[in-house]
Formats: C-alpha cells, sequence, structure tokens
C-alpha cells in the first residue's frame, strides 16, 4: 500500500535485507559473548546505524552518530549504580526506602536525558535532532500525571497518553525546525474503547469456552481460572495492546507536522502488525533465535512502508544547529530498563 | 594511494540539509594525501587532508561517508571505489567479518554453542564468583534487613514456653554439631523463633546463617526427627549459599538478555521474560532438592532418623493437589517424599 498519491508526498523507504543484517547482527552477538557484554555497546551503534542508514525518504537517510564507547561509559555508571542501589536495599531498608524516593525523583531526568541523546545523536540528510523536553514538564508527565491517572482508575489514561506524546513530539527539534502534533483526545478515547472492547468480548468468549468445557463449576477449579486468564492474556490483551497502538501511531503521525509546512503520514493496520508480531515470534522461537534479523527487517519494511511525509517547502532547507554534548547515562538506563526512547520512526 | 583519483556521490552542506551532486577527488600533495569535494559546476565545498576527515566504518550496503572538521557530508554508494580510501581500518577488518559468508556458519554455531554454555554453566560461575566477592559482613546485613521486614510484614514474637524452645535448641545444637567445623565457623549460625500464623509449619534460611522456625512447626511436629530434618534442610541452603546464589543468577540473567539481545520487539520479549522466570523456577526447585539431600545426610549423621523429612511432607502433602510443579519455586510433596525415599534407601 503506498502513501504516495500527490507529487508532494514521499513514502519512507527501508533498503535494508535480512541476509545482510544476519551477518552483522551475528557478529555483534558473537563479539559481545566473547567480551563478556563489553562490545554491546558497539553492537548497539551498529544497530542503529544499520537500521537508520537504511532508511530514506526522498534518497536521504537517517544516520546514528554515538560511539561505543560513550554507550559503554554510560552502560558501566547505571550498572555500578544499580549494584549499590541493591547492596543497600538489602542492608539497611530505611535509607533504601530513602534512596527510593530519590530514584523515583531521578527517573524524569533519566528519561529526559535518554530523549536527548537519542535526538542528537541522530541525524537525518546532515542535519541532527535535538530535544528541549525540560525536567520539569518530565516531572509532571512521567511522575504526577501516571498516579492521577491511577486514582481516576485509569480511565483518564488515553488523556495521559496523549500528554506523554505531546511531551516527546512537541520538544523534538530537527536542526532549527520544530515539530508540532495537534490531536484530538476523541481519537485517541475512540482507540482505547475499540482496544477496551476486544478484551471484553475474548474475555467473555474465553470464559464460556472454558466453563463449559469443564463440567465442574468454574469458580472452584484454578485450571478454568488459569486457562481463562491465558486466553485472556494472549488472544485479548496482546492483541489489544496492537490495536490501541496502531490506531493511535496512526493518529499522532498523521497530526504531527514539522516547520516548513511538512506533515508526516501513517497507515499501518492493526491486524497486519498483530500478525506480523505473532509470526516472527513463532519463527524466531523455532529457529532458537537465528531468524531474529530477519523477523527486525520485516517490522523495520512493514512500519516504513506505511509511513511518509508530505513536503512543504524544499527538504534542502533545514538548518542544522550547533553541536551540544549530551550523556549517555539515561540511553543506558532505558536499555536495561527495556524503556523505548528512540526517534518515533 | 599512489595516484590521483575520484569519486561520484552527494555532498550534504555543513550545518544544513543541502544535498547535491558531487564527486570526491583525492591526491598526494607535499607527502600527505588531501581530499576535495567538487560540485558538478566545478565549485570546490571541502578540502582537507584525509586523515583529518571523518570516515565512518563501512555497514552493509549503507552509504559509505566522509565528514570533514565543518561538518561537510559527502556520501557514496560506490563500495568498492571508495575502499582506496578506507583501506587496512580495523573497520574494514570488521566489515570483512559481517559479509554474508561461509564463515558465518562457524559464527552461527559459535553463538549457538556460548549461548548454551552460558546459559547453563556461566551464570552459575557468574553467581559462584559474585558469591565469593560478596563481603560477609554484607551477608549479615542481609539478614538483619530481611528480617527487619519479615517482623515488620508477618511475624509476631514467639508464644513458645521455655521447654519448648530448649528442647528445640537442643536439636539444633545436635544437629548443627555434625556439620563439618569449617563449614560451622564460616557463618553465623542463629536460631530464632517466631509467631507466624499466616505462614503455617515452615522454616526459612536467610544467607547469613539466621534460621527462623514458626512456633506451628514447632507445636504441629513435635517428632524430634522432622524438627532435626527441617533444620538440616534448613542449614544445607546456608551452606551452600543458594539465597544469593539465585538472586546473582536472576540479576545475571536479566542483564545478560538485555544487553545482548537488544531490542527483540512486542510479543518475543514477553516470552523471553515468561521463560526466564520458568527457568528460574526449575533452578529454585532444584535447591530445594539439595538442601533436602544436605538436611537428610546431616540430620542422619547427628543420629537422628531421616524418616522424619519424609514424614513432614507426606503430612503436608495430604490433602493438597500435586499438579502444576513447573509453576512452583517447590517440588510437590509426593515427588519430594519419592526423592527423600530413595535417598534415604543410600544412606543406609
Amino acid at each position: 500500500m503506498s502513501l504516495e498519491q500527490k507529487n508532494n508526498s514521499r513514502d519512507f523507504i527501508f533498503k535494508g535485507n535480512a541476509k545482510e543484517w544476519f551477518g552483522i547482527w551475528i557478529v555483534n552477538l558473537l563479539l559481545s559473548i566473547v567480551t563478556i557484554g563489553v562490545y554491546s555497546a558497539w553492537a548497539k551503534v551498529r544497530t542503529k546505524k544499520y537500521f537508520y542508514g537504511n532508511t530514506f525518504v526522498d534518497g536521504r537517510n537517517f544516520d546514528y552518530h554515538a560511539t561505543g564507547g560513550q554507550i559503554l561509559k554510560g552502560r558501566l555508571i547505571i550498572i555500578a549504580a544499580i549494584i549499590v542501589f541493591q547492596i543497600i536495599l538489602t542492608i539497611l531498608p530505611v535509607v533504601g526506602l530513602f534512596l527510593f524516593i530519590g530514584l523515583i525523583l531521578l527517573f524524569p531526568w533519566l528519561i529526559t536525558r535518554a530523549m536527548v541523546f537519542n535526538a542528537r545523536m541522530s541525524s537525518f540528510s546532515n542535519v541532527r535532532f535535538d530535544f528541549v523536553g525540560t525536567y520539569g514538564r518530565a516531572a509532571l508527565v512521567y511522575l504526577l500525571y501516571p498516579i492521577l491517572s491511577a486514582l481516576t482508575l485509569y480511565t483518564t489514561f488515553p488523556i495521559l497518553d496523549r500528554t506523554v506524546k505531546r511531551f516527546t513530539i512537541d520538544n523534538l527539534r530537527f536542526g532549527t525546525a520544530e515539530f508540532k502534533v495537534d490531536i484530538p483526545l476523541g481519537a485517541f478515547y475512540k482507540a482505547a474503547v475499540i482496544a477496551l472492547l476486544w478484551v471484553m468480548v475474548v474475555a467473555a468468549a474465553a470464559y464460556l469456552t472454558i466453563a463449559s468445557a469443564i463440567i465442574a463449576s468454574p469458580e472452584d477449579n484454578p485450571m478454568a481460572v488459569m486457562l481463562t486468564g491465558y486466553a485472556v492474556f494472549f488472544i485479548g490483551l496482546i492483541p489489544a495492546g496492537f490495536i490501541y497502538q496502531a490506531l493511535t501511531r496512526n493518529i499522532i503521525y498523521n497530526s504531527t507536522t514539522l516547520s516548513g509546512g511538512h506533515a508526516l503520514r501513517s497507515n499501518v493496520s492493526a491486524t497486519q502488525l498483530f500478525w506480523i508480531a505473532l509470526s516472527n515470534m513463532l519463527v524466531v522461537v523455532l529457529t532458537l533465535g537465528l531468524m531474529l534479523p530477519w523477523a527486525q527487517v520485516r517490522v523495520a519494511r512493514y512500519l516504513s512502508d506505511h509511513t511518509g511525509v508530505e513536503i512543504g517547502s524544499s527538504l534542502d532547507d533545514f538548518i542544522g544547529t550547533e553541536q551540544e554534548k549530551a550523556t549517555a547515562l539515561g540511553d543506558a538506563y532505558s536499555d536495561i530498563e527495556g524503556l523505548d526512547v528512540g526517534l518515533p520512526i | 594511494m599512489t595516484q590521483a583519483f575520484s569519486l561520484q556521490g552527494h555532498v550534504y552542506l555543513a550545518v544544513s540539509s543541502r544535498r547535491m551532486a558531487a564527486r570526491i577527488e583525492a591526491a598526494p600533495y607535499e607527502g600527505v594525501i588531501w581530499v576535495r569535494v567538487i560540485a558538478e559546476d566545478g565549485q570546490e565545498l571541502a578540502r582537507a587532508p584525509l586523515a583529518d576527515a571523518k570516515i565512518d566504518t563501512a555497514l552493509g550496503r549503507t552509504a559509505r561517508k566522509l565528514t570533514f572538521d565543518d561538518g561537510t557530508l559527502f556520501e557514496t554508494q560506490d563500495h568498492a571505489g571508495f575502499e582506496a580510501l578506507d583501506t587496512g581500518t580495523r573497520g574494514a577488518r570488521l566489515y570483512a567479518l559481517e559479509r554474508f559468508g561461509p564463515h558465518l556458519i562457524a559464527f552461527t554455531a559459535a553463538c549457538l554453542v556460548a549461548a548454551f554454555l552460558l546459559w547453563r554453566y556461566g551464570l552459575d560461575t557468574i553467581a559462584a564468583l559474585a558469591v565469593a566477592a560478596t563481603p560477609q559482613v554484607v551477608v549479615e546485613k542481609i539478614d538483619t534487613g530481611t528480617l527487619q521486614t519479615i517482623d515488620f510484614a508477618m511475624a509476631e514474637d514467639s508464644m513458645l514456653t521455655n521447654e519448648e524452645e530448649a528442647r528445640a535448641r537442643s536439636i539444633y545444637a545436635r544437629v548443627l554439631a555434625a556439620l563439618p567445623e569449617n563449614e560451622r565457623n564460616t557463618r553465623d549460625f542463629e536460631l530464632l523463633f517466631r509467631a507466624m500464623p499466616a505462614v503455617g509449619p515452615n522454616a526459612f534460611a536467610l544467607p547469613g546463617g539466621t534460621i527462623v522456625v514458626t512456633d506451628e512447626l514447632i507445636r504441629e511436629f513435635p517428632d524430634a526427627d522432622v524438627i532435626a530434618g527441617i533444620l538440616g534442610h534448613e542449614i544445607g541452603h546456608v551452606v551452600e549459599d543458594h539465597g544469593l546464589h539465585r538472586l546473582y543468577r536472576s540479576l545475571g540473567a536479566y542483564a545478560l538478555i538485555a544487553l545482548l539481545v537488544g531490542e527483540t520487539g512486542p510479543m518475543l520479549e514477553d516470552i523471553l521474560l515468561e521463560g526466564n522466570a520458568l527457568l528460574s523456577l526449575s533452578y529454585s526447585r532444584a535447591q530445594e532438592s539439595a538442601a533436602d539431600e544436605f538436611g537428610l545426610t546431616l540430620s542422619h549423621r547427628a543420629g537422628f532418623d531421616p524418616i522424619g523429612l519424609k514424614i513432614f511432607f507426606e503430612r503436608l502433602g495430604a490433602g493438597i493437589g500435586d499438579d502444576m510443579q513447573w509453576m512452583s519455586t517447590h517440588p510437590n510433596h509426593s515427588s519430594r517424599v519419592e526423592a527423600i525415599e530413595l535417598y534415604i534407601r543410600g544412606l543406609e
């Protein structure tokens, strides 16, 4: 499916292929194992460079500029801090409690640093990205709003999610150009309601099928309850996540603009995303992980094929800014905690 | 490079996204090789000694890039031509390793073997090293800290009579005396009693050597052989450092997955974490079985009948369903009783 209908529209194009990426990936893995994890910092750089460097818009590619040394340093500091924190937590639980509160307050800083690092280390067409979100705003978005959302029993989750997306996109810069996202709240609620309906339908269906299959009354049968739980998790919750993400991704991209009259476009489909994730998982598990590179390329290609940009003025007119330093601490933290703060490509 | 050479590509002007067709030329001048970027109209856009320009390591078929100090970027898809500018570097060797070819079969095999060894032995080795590196003071502090948490969350002061406690202590002293002296002296063994109605008849060991026994155990299982078997089991956990091993092992597995595998995408991530949790449960069950054997040997050596541990699990097992062993941190009671019977036969 092509987004290129008007002549000022350009698709994202991913030119990487599984065969080539496999070689890079397996060397990354082997060197990482042989060096007991040290090379993994350089492996990360090669991974990002490969996927960025193969993503094109209008003949120009993205690039990633962090060095392995930078990332290794960040990771060592974060790992040392985690170990010290764990020791203190077990030895002096009371001091640990205060430290824990400190860590919670540190979280918005770490996540902003991670976004700044990722943005500054990424470029498109020789112009670097930047991130200008402040600690205060991040503290509201990542600490206060989640608490408020929990207090309303997550009925305000779409508001929280929209706030997070606004924070990450409105503070993103491309050279001197600014990203701007303007999303109607109703669209988020609609996505959440559709996802929730899916879960409820699956839960009801699973409960009825399994309960009727097992003659004993389900309340007394832990097996039936557990099977229902698994069914709801795998057929209900996980696909619901895809439904929500696919719907909101399209809304977010289609409401994002960049100074100069450029606008992003997305038309991913929840069913296709789910099918790709499900079949990828099966193939990767059955091949002991060896088909992971193929799976990753497949996802990158699908997302690129369904992402585009409507060009306003010329892509030649962006101006870069003075290079600023960035600490890799937040990036290392988000790697270890498995948080996703990369560019929303 | 001895002679002048030229390569077609594109240039991005310094601190700008402007892109235009250009060529790069390299030529020796007074013993130094210089590179120049020239636009199609013949205008020179950048010039520097080759040694001062930054060349990105080749990576698959992504464009080869050469960046000047001022931010001017030249890129080309002409990989073969570009190699003349970038020979014999570390990057070139890495690139050769990554290219698709028969050597990757050997690499793949090496990775599979390494991953298996890492999972089978590496994690244990890492955990053992970490345990050895943990100072005794820290381990004892873990005991103090954990005990505080237990006392706060789920335990009351013991309600045992002095006689009941004295009797349990004398059994404990006999079992501990059966432990080789060097193993007894390296740990700070201590027996504590707590009332824990929610936990029931049970006992647990903290890594530093603190062993906590519930009132419910002493009251419901007054048989000296039972108490001796359970104390032996808990001493086994302490002597073999099970608690710390498990802690380090799970931390190590988590860090390895996060750093080596990196981003796997949705769903796979869930599977990896679930799988890791299930594997660590099987590890915990293996520790329980090892502690059972340790306890049987120790109580037997101390002059108790090892049948005590069997009686305990048989009584506990009565009335509780035994399925779903793979979901539990402990082996189920019936398979435990069987293993104990087998081991007792070996002792006699």
